[in-house]
């Protein structure tokens, strides 16, 4: 099997943005001088997204901040505007492009209705057909599993937010594995076992052996003496909910 | 290019410290440069078992809190070149260690030419025990085939995977060696003890030998003499073979089985 060499994949980031208030460049570096001054450090190296809230009539500005910025060594990234005319100053400057924030409540929206009509204050509302907008990621949908590659070790915890487990390695007694979904253990299961942490009712435990201290199903749990023996060691099990009881079944 | 490796156990009495001295006398027989550090502060067992308890003068938390340079404490071994012992102190405890304190000295015990530089953890988990295996490149697990010693090991392998430098680095993982003291085959047979199988089934780690439980590891100790240079006993043999395996070399797996006794053997045999 070939390896990989590159892969693209979407996620979301939180990014630091800059509002613009002022459309003149000497204003707007001098309350950033002041800013920046309050912790130096705290500046070093992040990454920035622009978003004038004003009409900006130098069509220098957006280059000038841009150069200003990087001496502060901030790493502008991209700017936030519907405006077509920011937008095409955008990519001189050699930023890329987002798209306005469609999840800003109504209210603003309103105050914003007496603004200029070009100016990138005018809400977002139906987006016009724009091919340069850059791909956007919503923080929903699925979840891929967490995968561990190696043995659990006692006193070790692993927990699996909002998705399954897998787990390619043993789970050691006094080791402890946790997932919102479904847990699958290619190995020794003889730790504990907790599947469906939120409450999923559906979640399952597959292991390839298995003689855990404790499995548990959205809170319905068995311990080691509740399991039976033709269940231990036995090749691969897989426990399940079923009218609200745990059911063991070799597989 | 020095190697830093940590000797621990979680589980006190295993044999870390019996460990520590043979293997780091049997590196150096080896004609390798080699320091071994106890860090075991406030109970003080290598330098006993290493026969050097009356020649120490400054200890590791002298060199570590500065009041003694690296020279001063070292000291040598008189019977193996190359062999140097940094011995812990009785008076103090564990807190008396600093983690920049124990990274200059084995930087400098780097920078002196030590190709090997050999941590005998102390028991537990705590900080002692993270401190002594934290700049460790290869960590030897010492486990006797019993069940709260193997959990114990898992536990603290589980810590070499976390807490290391190297994996708060981001760097390759702390190499793990597997050594089984106090392996009485008989006791396994007759399933009193874990089989090394078992133990290698549930720690997933490569075992580097087996050392047989053996009345001259505790002659040894009594004597100040690492066992190892106790050329008749099969411990001295299983230490040697877990050198030579540690450097490379291919040896088949020993005192695994029980010793065939003939009724002569029986009758006139040593014990």
């Amino acid at each position: 099997m070939s390896e990989k060499i590159i892969e693209l994949k979407g996620s979301v980031l939180s990014l630091t943005v800059l509002h613009l208030h002022s459309n003149d460049i000497a204003q707007t570096k001098a309350a950033l001088a002041q800013k920046i001054e309050q912790a130096p450090s705290f500046f070093v190296g992040i990454p920035i997204i622009l978003e004038p809230k004003v009409e900006l009539k130098d069509p220098t500005y957006l280059a000038l901040l841009v150069e200003y910025l990087h001496q502060l060594q901030m790493i502008p990234i991209g700017l936030r505007s519907q405006d077509p005319m920011v937008q095409s100053l955008a990519s001189y400057a050699g930023l890329a492009i987002f798209p306005e924030d469609h999840r800003r409540p109504t209210v603003q929206l309103d105050t914003a209705a007496n603004a200029n009509p070009m100016s990138a204050r005018t809400p977002a509302s139906p987006p016009p057909a724009e091919p340069s907008y850059a791909p956007v990621v919503l923080d929903d949908g699925l979840k891929s599993a967490l995968v561990i590659e190696r043995a659990v070790r006692s006193g070790q915890q692993i927990y699996a937010k909002d998705r399954d487990l897998v787990i390619f390695g043993s789970v050691n007694p006094g080791a402890e594995i946790i997932a919102d979904g479904s847990i699958t253990v290619f190995g020794k299961l003889q730790g504990k076992a907790i599947a469906g942490s939120s409450g999923a009712t559906d979640a399952s435990i597959v292991a390839k052996q298995l003689d855990p201290e404790l499995v548990c199903i959205a809170g319905i749990y068995q311990l080691a003496d509740d399991i039976g023996s033709e269940f231990k060691n036995s090749g691969l099990v897989q426990a399940k909910l079923a009218k609200e009881q745990l059911i063991l079944q070799c597989l | 290019m020095s190697k830093v490796i940590v000797v621990t156990s979680g589980k006190g009495g295993v044999g870390k410290t019996t460990t520590s001295a043979s293997f780091s006398t049997a590196l150096a027989m080896k004609g390798h440069k080699v320091a071994v550090i106890d860090f075991d502060v406030g109970l003080r067992n290598l330098d006993l078992i290493m026969g050097v308890e009356r020649r120490v003068v400054y200890d590791f938390v002298n060199v570590v809190q500065g009041e003694a340079s690296l020279k001063q404490a070292l000291i040598k071994d008189k019977r193996i070149e190359g062999l140097y012992i940094l011995a812990a102190s009785q008076t103090r405890d564990k807190d008396a260690l600093t983690l920049e304190g124990v990274e200059k000295v084995i930087n400098d015990l780097k920078a002196d030419g030590f190709d090997y530089i050999i941590c005998d953890s102390p028991a537990g988990i705590e900080k002692g025990a993270q401190l002594a295996l934290y700049f460790a490149d290869e960590a030897i697990v010492v486990t006797n085939p019993e069940v709260s010693s193997v959990r114990d090991s898992d536990r603290i392998l589980g810590i070499l995977q976390a807490k290391s430098r190297r994996a708060e680095m981001g760097e390759d993982p702390v190499v793990e060696h597997l050594v089984l003291t106090r392996y009485n085959p008989t006791r396994v047979t007759a399933g009193e003890m874990l089989s090394k199988d078992d133990v290698v089934d549930l720690l997933s780690i490569k075992l580097l030998g087996v050392v047989p439980e053996s009345q001259e590891v505790l002659n040894a100790s009594n004597s100040g003499e690492p066992v190892v240079l106790n050329h008749d006993s099969d411990a001295a043999q299983a230490y040697v073979d877990i050198v030579e395996r540690f450097l490379g070399a291919d040896k088949e797996h020993r005192f695994l089985t029980e010793e065939k006794k003939g009724w002569l053997n029986k009758l006139f045999g040593k014990k």
